[in-house]
């Protein structure tokens, strides 16, 4: 028997370590700490105590903010938690030509967000391709404000997600679908259940835990959304800032060379705050699998 | 005894994060340098998105300085013209500055707050008799004694014409509006004429049109913001009311096109702003439309747009560094890269060349008349403390003001007071 130093195993796990350390555990210590700071990018950064913190309280914009990200929470939850699980009992069928079907579907997940954000910019901004035909086949009279309305530009980002995010989800379920077991679909096809009620009685219970499971990554992904807002209004969070989330807000306050850092890591942990419901259900989740 | 080697890391991990979040305490003002000595060696020379358009004037600038100083040499250092602001923050953080370096004044003040940069005033004599007033005052800062650059090319905004839209919708291109109400009278021709297709004006207004309008944005002391002034609301008012009865584009709101010179050089709005140059970079995205553009003088007082030369404190070699720094921007060169584009010099030299006040005959040299004769009126509309989330701030309150989400005297309320919030951090 080989005789093992007591520092063996953390020197085996030294490399992931210090990764984990320099790059996720010192920069989330450090934003704890500089949220209690006035930091610049450039040196500085008096202790402010809780001046930040105050101060969150008292801007109206992050009350928009908000208020977006959880409306986007709201509306895709149910959207990207059930339109992926039917896409998914559809191509999940053996027919011919079904993998083009399974491709086209998961094409958007590959695609870039940002690039899909500009196209889905150019569709539909006044002169873009959806107000053009509707205002030719005469269902508008006049061009509809998707891009400068607040809420027609949360509205189109949201359809952006739940376009993009259709694949991915559909491939998280399929693999689901192939863990609920067959003698139950063909003992209910005997019992007479038609393919709704077997779809409600046999395949939804099966992926029930996974339907949780992917329930909280969208939450917790709307909640911190960013790029299809952004790209969607410019990098101005739409007329007013209105349509902001806090990732975009963070943004706002910590970029360039007079970024405030302080006041933006204050508002990182309130995100962090915000979305630590829906991961600690994860963690619960995950313990309750194992 | 094996868990001795926690209380070190833990001491040290608490030392990197106090000073990585920079709980060491504020930089220092700028320290008196002595830049004086033999001019010999190395120096590291940056600029911005200038090759390689001016790659050979550039090089030949530094290849001058070297013949006329033997024993130098120049590192040219050229940055893309997008990200620069973060390679120069990388720069400063990561204290490799390089020894001159072309600043724009905004941002120069937060590298004069840590100390990083040169007082060329105070290693200079000759800068207040050499170089124009606009230019150096670009460079100074409420709160810090000194000039923190050499003033390099300057320019000015000039307002462009599309003569043939002005003509096409009933407006007369020798009748040009000067003022911002007849701007609007004119707009609601175009509209009428047009019937909505084609709009003169695409961009709502900004800190700038307000002290353009004689508001003034900031307390003396540079510690507050002060344009929620009536007369701030009466301007805003008078382009919501444009906004409402539809002169302008709904994009305005956010800037979706990035501002209006995008859809004047496609030919959908009939009137834009830009720098002296203007008309020569239109004739590469658009030639078909450049001939049938013309300039006329900014309303009301002209913006200035000031490059610099700064050279870094912490340079190891300051009398090279600061002989560069003049070499280059010196009134020879400045003239010589003033007739390859349309930027004037900084020195006073240069007022007296005529190159610069007599027109060819042609929209682009009488852009560049008008931008020379009006920089003597221009000035630093924005003041340099307003941060890039205080702009966007203001951009947005502004937006909400012009569309009618809120009133003009509200939106600007709640834009100072945001502002200040911020300028206290």
């Amino acid at each position: 028997m080989t005789h093992q130093r007591w520092f063996t195993p953390w020197l085996l796990v030294a490399p992931a370590a210090v990764w984990l350390a320099v790059f996720s555990l010192w920069p989330s210590l450090n934003t704890v700490v500089l949220a209690f700071t006035n930091a610049k990018p450039l040196g500085g950064g008096r202790f402010t105590g809780v001046e930040n913190f105050a101060r969150i309280t008292d801007d109206a914009q992050l009350g928009d903010a908000l208020l977006n990200s959880v409306i986007y929470m709201v509306v895709c939850v149910p959207l990207l938690t059930l339109l992926p699980l039917l896409l998914a009992v559809l191509v999940q069928r053996k027919l011919p030509g079904i993998s083009f079907f399974r491709t086209a579907f998961y094409t958007p997940v590959i695609a870039s967000a940002v690039v899909v954000a500009l196209i889905w910019g150019w569709v539909l901004e006044e002169r873009g391709l959806v107000n053009g035909l509707a205002q030719q086949l005469g269902v508008l009279s006049g061009p509809l404000p998707f891009l400068t309305d607040r809420w027609l530009l949360l509205l189109s980002a949201i359809s952006l997600t739940v376009w993009k995010g259709l694949g991915y989800y559909m491939i998280i379920y399929l693999s689901a679908l192939g863990n609920v077991s067959r003698e139950l679909h063909e003992a209910a096809f005997v019992d007479g259940a038609g393919p709704v009620r077997r779809f409600f009685n046999v395949t939804v219970p099966g992926v029930r835990n996974t339907m949780a499971l992917v329930s909280v990554l969208i939450s917790v992904s709307a909640l911190r959304v960013f790029s299809e807002l952004y790209v969607l209004s410019d990098g101005t969070g739409g007329p007013g800032g209105q349509d902001m989330s806090v990732v975009m807000l963070i943004q706002m306050y910590s970029r360039g060379f007079t970024g405030h850092l302080g006041y933006a890591s204050a508002l990182s942990l309130l995100l962090f705050a915000v979305t630590i419901g829906p991961m600690l259900l994860l963690l619960r989740l995950n313990r309750k699998a194992a | 005894m094996r868990k001795g080697w926690l209380i070190p890391v833990a001491a040290a991990a608490a030392v990197l994060l106090l000073s990585g979040c920079g709980l060491g305490g504020d930089g220092g003002a700028g320290e008196d340098v002595d830049a004086s000595g033999e001019v010999k060696g190395k120096v590291t020379f940056q600029t911005w998105a200038l090759q390689p358009k001016f790659t050979d004037y550039v090089q030949g600038v530094i290849d001058a300085f070297e013949a006329a100083y033997p024993g130098t040499e120049v590192e040219w250092l050229d940055q893309p013209g997008d990200g620069y602001s973060d390679k120069v923050l990388s720069q400063a953080a990561g204290g490799s500055l390089p020894d001159v370096v072309n600043l724009p004044p905004d941002f120069v003040l937060p590298l004069v707050q840590q100390g990083m940069l040169l007082d060329i005033e105070g290693a200079d004599d000759k800068l207040n008799a050499d170089y124009v007033t606009g230019g150096i005052d670009a460079y100074r800062y409420t709160g810090h004694n000194g000039v923190y650059a050499y003033p390099w090319y300057l320019n000015t905004d000039v307002n462009y014409w599309n003569t043939e839209l002005l003509a096409k919708y009933g407006l007369d291109p020798a009748k040009l509006p000067t003022t911002v109400d007849e701007l609007i009278a004119q707009a609601r021709t175009m509209k009428k004429e047009s019937g909505g297709e084609v709009y003169l004006m695409s961009r709502k207004p900004e800190l700038g049109d307000l002290a353009n309008a004689g508001v003034p944005i900031m307390a003396e002391d540079g510690k507050s913001f002060v344009f929620n002034t009536p007369e701030a609301a009466a301007v805003l008012d008078k382009y919501r009311a444009a906004f409402a009865e539809g002169l302008m584009p709904r994009d305005v709101l956010t800037d979706k096109y990035a501002g209006n010179a995008e859809l004047f050089n496609s030919g959908t709005v009939a009137w834009t702003t830009g720098g002296g140059n203007y008309i020569t970079s239109l004739a590469t995205d658009n030639p078909t439309l450049a001939p049938k553009v013309i300039p006329s003088p900014a309303m009301g007082t002209p913006p200035l747009y000031a490059q610099g030369l700064s050279v870094a404190s912490g340079s190891k070699n300051l009398p090279t560094a600061m002989a560069l720094a003049r070499w280059v921007t010196n009134a020879e060169n400045q003239a010589a890269f003033a007739h390859l584009v349309n930027i004037f010099p900084s020195t006073k030299a240069s007022a007296n060349d005529p190159f610069f006040a007599q027109s060819d005959g042609t929209p682009s040299g009488d852009a560049k008349v008008i931008a020379f004769t009006s920089l003597a009126q221009a000035r630093m509309l924005q003041p340099v403390e307003v941060t890039g989330a205080m702009s966007d701030i203001v951009k947005q309150q502004i937006s909400l003001a012009i569309s009618g989400d809120a009133s003009s005297q509200e939106a600007l309320d709640a834009a100072v007071e945001q502002c200040d919030k911020l300028i206290g951090q």
